[in-house]
């Protein structure tokens, strides 16, 4: 076996194509209806958007952890539907209001975003 | 709230780094067999499903890596594996790890030694309220009774100056006074049963009433003086105990307030005692036992009254607290300058009575009083030490620099040895930051390791050095447990110095590391190193030739001094001289009994066997003591204002003879000089010569401006001048020898009271018995004792020292600069031996194989040599270059403090340089051989 590299690659980019920084807003929004563990929230992610975004376990686990130290979520172990042990992560009120924010600046965003390329068509 | 959680949790994950662990793998498990099942259910076969999930998570350490890295407890414990790494390297290499300990631990520790002196000695504030606002009137660190200056002049005031500034202090928030020297005086405890209860010595200080209010001190228990105690001449019998005193003679007395303490026989009421650490503003040797009103001066000094409006005796200091806008604006400070200016020229006037000449008016106009801060206190200390403190500090810095570059050199050559090693991490995805911060956190174990051992070295040094400056007194004002400011001092010199010696080092690791090859042998490793890290390690050889050279040149002129000072002539007796100070007075004898008790005191103590003459006199011939006057000369006539001071001596017959202070003309004073004869005097060749440069002072009449001693005198001899007190003084002190045996046992008549009672005339004392001994004087000294309680029981013999023991305290300071100078200069040179010994050993390990080469080729052993020596020459020169002007340009801070020679001495430069150009050479020259006696197979099988 060759030795493998331990430093994060900078050249294999982990969140796949999602856009910078809305990982965690996804998560908190996917979290926002139900408790899941962490296959279920990449799943539901990549179901809703209908495979344009694939959140693999290589960035999806650290987010989580980080954002559970950040109090955002909380986890616990529990039996998932076929019996098995698996940590499931529940929004806190402290993620809820996280969720609202990010959710307006992301709307403001886009919003200009936008407005700046439907700008750039009209020229 | 969070923030806590956070920490718990992180807290708990590192105790518990198994069980954190074991999440997280179940975690990535349940993801992976998760994402299998749905894969499966998607339509791929079981092992493509599990494959396609193991190929989206990719490297699971990568991951759990990840993961765990998001916490800051990861952060800790990489820390805490790095700290594990470093210590088990160092353990790994222990002489290394022994030798910048050890090298470190000195320089830091001498680094904190110095400094916790400076801080005590010069830095530290009185602890009363705003001690900036302190200022002295002129110097106050004189001492003594002076007669016949004007107002203010060496610091001096008489009472009614004293008072009238008090009571009136315009501009300053207070103005107050002290006496200004401490007396000694018998003290009898309260309940001691009558006089059969042996009395003790106590050093009592004259204070004015407002003395502790304008100081900014508040009582520890009771109160302090007030001006109540301090309103009339000879009332006022009260007295404030300092805590020491307290403590150890009072035995820490709760109920001592109202309590009485007879001292020199008159009850004084205890009203207060003063907090721990208040020494009063003047701090000397001795410290301040006790303090009591200034009104109660003739008790305390046991001398007639100085309290009159003109006794013309001069013995108080003063002191002033500034207002808070002069204390923080030189301009007000200069207006209450001027205000106090003003004062003191007008009390001048007013004391000279009739018209005042032009001349003289002018001259008053000129007097200043300077007003000089004393947030610090006074004290001779600072003026004695300062300079020296500081040159002390300058060597141990350049002491610690050394070892800096030492440390920074080995590392260095370390460096380059683990260039495979780093160049490994580097390819198995370590990272250049950890890799430099793990070396410097190797650094920094060893500088705090350091700092540490440090700490115990300066305590033991300091502890020495502050027996050594307290010259065996009773000192409790410096303690070498270093405070919170030492430490913080010690902690930023330990980070500081670790930054110095690792930081160049841990760069130059990943710098050349970054540039090799896995596949590179080590000789293409050692030869291909980059320029700057071949650059490095010779321009720390040539830094430290440069500081050695500077420390010796420095260390030379310190011992030259010393030795200059010790071998000059001092002008009297210095091995065969024994001295005893004793005090008729605390046994009750009055001045009219001395002269009995003195002719009996010198006729048994002559029969002592091993004695060859006895003397008595108020002071020996090394002495502080200030019993000083102005006088007046027949055949001489003053200029105006020409300073007549004169140091005094009572002495008794055989002074000269028992001192060895030998007679140049004339005759001495002897046993013949009765009350009954002429009135005689000698003065010092000093004095001779000023005021009778043809040589005719024998046969003048002199006299004092004391009324007790006032004379007239006829010169009848000359004697040699002596060093009395600072070596260094090149110019000697004017002085005039009395008969002990002619001073009158009254005072003169007062002219205004003719009717009045004779006083007794105080001044008949002698206070210092001196033996001419034929062998060792300290073998005498029981027979001494033993004489003196043969004739009186009670007479009290304050201390008995040997005229070397007094010598070598005159000496102190000047041994202490010189050889602390001297030992830190040897260290330094040691630790400088080391570096480049280590740096020419490693250096011509590098170069072995080509030397191999060389020989192999052809060379002769000789050239090989030579290869060796010349870069070595090189350096030593490259450094001997900078460091000679250095010396010289650094030398001018240390030309104050020479003796006998000059800054461009240049002997002390060319030892210094071959001093230090042995040990390069020698460095140089061990390795150097070694490579040339090499086999020149051996050589090329190195590799």
């Amino acid at each position: 076996m060759s030795v493998k590299n331990q430093e994060p690659n900078p050249s294999a980019k982990p969140a796949n194509d999602l856009v910078q920084g809305t990982l965690e807003m996804l998560i908190l929004k996917t979290l926002a209806l139900e408790p899941m563990h962490g296959f279920g929230i990449a799943l539901r992610i990549e179901q809703i958007s209908q495979g344009v975004f694939r959140v693999n376990p290589g960035s999806l686990l650290p987010a989580l952890s980080r954002m559970e130290r950040g109090g955002r979520v909380r986890s616990e172990w529990r039996a998932t539907e076929n019996n098995r042990r698996a940590k499931y992560y529940t929004l806190t009120a402290n993620g809820r209001r996280a969720l609202t924010a990010e959710t307006e600046r992301w709307a403001t965003q886009t919003a200009a975003i936008t407005r700046i390329l439907e700008a750039g068509n009209q020229a | 709230m969070r923030q806590l959680k956070n920490l718990v949790h992180g807290l708990r994950s590192l105790i518990n780094r198994q069980r954190a662990n074991g999440e997280i793998d179940e975690e990535i498990d349940g993801f992976l067999e998760a994402s299998a099942a749905h894969k499966q259910q998607n339509g791929m076969s079981p092992e493509q499903a599990r494959h396609a999930a193991l190929v989206e998570m990719g490297s699971r350490n990568t991951l759990k890596h990840r993961v765990w890295s998001v916490w800051w407890e990861s952060a800790a414990e990489n820390l805490l594996k790095d700290v594990q790494l470093g210590l088990r390297s160092l353990a790994k290499r222990p002489a290394f790890t022994l030798v910048a300990l050890l090298s470190l631990a000195l320089g830091i520790g001498a680094n904190t030694a110095i400094f916790t002196l400076i801080q005590q000695v010069l830095l530290s504030e009185l602890p009363v309220r705003s001690p900036n606002e302190l200022v002295t009137l002129g110097d106050a660190t004189n001492s003594g009774i002076a007669g016949g200056v004007d107002v203010g002049q060496y610091g001096f005031f008489p009472w009614y100056a004293a008072r009238q500034l008090e009571a009136n202090p315009g501009p300053f928030q207070g103005i107050a006074s002290f006496g200004s020297f401490l007396a000694k005086v018998s003290v009898r405890l309260p309940g001691a049963a009558g006089a059969s209860q042996q009395a003790q010595l106590a050093a009592a200080g004259l204070v004015s009433g407002n003395y502790f209010k304008v100081l900014g001190a508040h009582a520890f228990l009771g109160r302090t003086l007030s001006p109540a105690d301090d309103s009339t001449p000879d009332t006022g019998a009260v007295v404030v105990v300092s805590f020491h005193y307290w403590q150890s003679v009072l035995s820490s007395d709760p109920a001592i307030l109202g309590k009485t303490l007879t001292i020199n026989g008159t009850p004084f009421e205890v009203v207060g005692v003063m907090p721990p650490g208040f020494e009063g503003l003047k701090i000397g040797l001795d410290l301040a036992d006790v303090w009591t009103p200034s009104t109660m001066q003739t008790v305390i000094l046991q001398k007639p009254s100085m309290l009159t409006p003109n006794s013309g005796l001069f013995f108080l200091n003063m002191f002033a607290r500034l207002s808070p806008k002069a204390a923080a604006d030189p301009h007000v400070r200069a207006q209450s300058q001027l205000w106090l200016e003003q004062q003191v020229h007008s009390m001048i006037r007013a004391g000279e009575g009739g018209t005042i000449s032009a001349a003289r008016q002018k001259e008053i106009e000129h007097e200043t009083i300077p007003l000089v801060p004393a947030s610090h206190g006074v004290s001779y200390l600072h003026d004695t030490y300062r300079q020296s403190l500081w040159v002390l500090m300058a060597v141990v810095v350049l002491v610690l620099l050394i070892a800096c570059a030492n440390l920074a050199n080995f590392l260095l050559a370390r460096a380059a040895t683990r260039q495979r090693e780093i160049a490994t991490r580097l390819a198995l995805g370590s990272s250049r930051a950890r890799i430099v911060r793990q070396s410097l956190i190797e650094t920094l174990i060893l500088s705090l390791g350091g700092g540490i051992l440090g700490l115990a070295f300066a305590f033991a040094a300091t502890r020495a050095l502050i027996a050594f400056v307290s010259e065996g007194n009773a000192w409790i004002a410096l303690s070498p447990a270093p405070n919170a400011t030492v430490l913080l001092f010690t902690l930023g010199m330990s980070l500081a110095t670790g930054a110095l010696f690792g930081i160049g080092p841990a760069l130059a690791i990943t710098r050349t590391a970054a540039q090799h090859s896995l596949s590179s042998s080590s000789r293409t490793a050692g030869g291909g190193r980059s320029k700057a890290a071949r650059w490095w390690p010779k321009s720390l050889i040539v830094g430290q030739v440069m500081l050695s050279l500077l420390l010796l040149v420095t260390a030379g002129f310190f011992l030259q001094t010393l030795r200059n000072l010790q071998h000059q002539d001092f002008g009297f007796e210095r091995n065969f001289l024994l001295l005893a100070r004793f005090d008729a007075r605390l046994a009750g004898y009055s001045p009219v009994q001395t002269a009995a008790l003195h002719q009996r005191l010198i006729d048994r103590l002559s029969s002592i066997p091993g004695v060859q003459s006895v003397a008595l006199a108020e002071t020996p011939p090394i002495s502080s003591g200030n019993w000083r006057s102005n006088i007046s000369l027949s055949g001489y006539t003053p200029a105006p204002k020409e300073n007549m001071n004169s140091v005094l001596n009572r002495v008794s017959g055989r002074y000269f003879e028992t001192t060895g202070i030998s007679i140049v003309s004339g005759r001495a004073i002897s046993a013949t000089d009765t009350a009954n004869s002429l009135k005689v005097a000698v003065v010092n060749e000093a004095l001779a010569r000023r005021f009778f440069p043809k040589g005719n002072a024998i046969g003048q009449t002199l006299t004092i401006g004391i009324d007790s001693v006032k004379g007239p005198w006829q010169i009848v001899g000359i004697a040699r001048d002596t060093k009395a007190s600072n070596p260094r003084n090149e110019k000697p002190e004017l002085m005039t020898y009395i008969p002990l045996a002619q001073i009158d046992a009254f005072l003169p008549a007062d002219a205004a009271a003719p009717s009045a009672p004779k006083q007794e005339n105080q001044d008949r004392y002698a206070s210092f018995i001196l033996l001419r001994t034929s062998g060792a004087p300290s073998a005498r000294i029981a027979d001494l004792r033993a004489a003196i309680a043969s004739v009186d029981p009670h007479l009290p013999l304050i201390d008995v020292s040997t005229i070397g023991e007094d010598v070598a305290r005159m000496m102190g300071k000047e041994e202490l600069s010189s050889s602390l100078t001297s030992i830190f200069a040897v260290l330094a040179l040691l630790l400088a031996a080391i570096g480049l010994f280590g740096v020419m050993n490693y250096n011509v390990a590098q170069r072995t194989n080509e030397m191999g080469v060389r020989l192999a080729l052809g060379a002769q052993r000789q050239n090989v040599l030579w290869i060796v020596l010349r870069e070595a020459l090189l350096l030593l020169s490259l450094g001997a270059g900078l460091g000679l002007p250095l010396s010289w340009a650094a030398s001018r801070y240390v030309r104050d403090q020479l003796f006998g020679l000059k800054a461009d001495d240049p002997l002390t430069y060319a030892g210094a340089l071959i001093v230090v150009s042995c040990v390069v050479l020698l460095s140089a020259w061990i390795p150097a051989r070694r490579a040339a006696a090499i086999n020149p197979v051996d050589a090329l099988r190195y590799e």
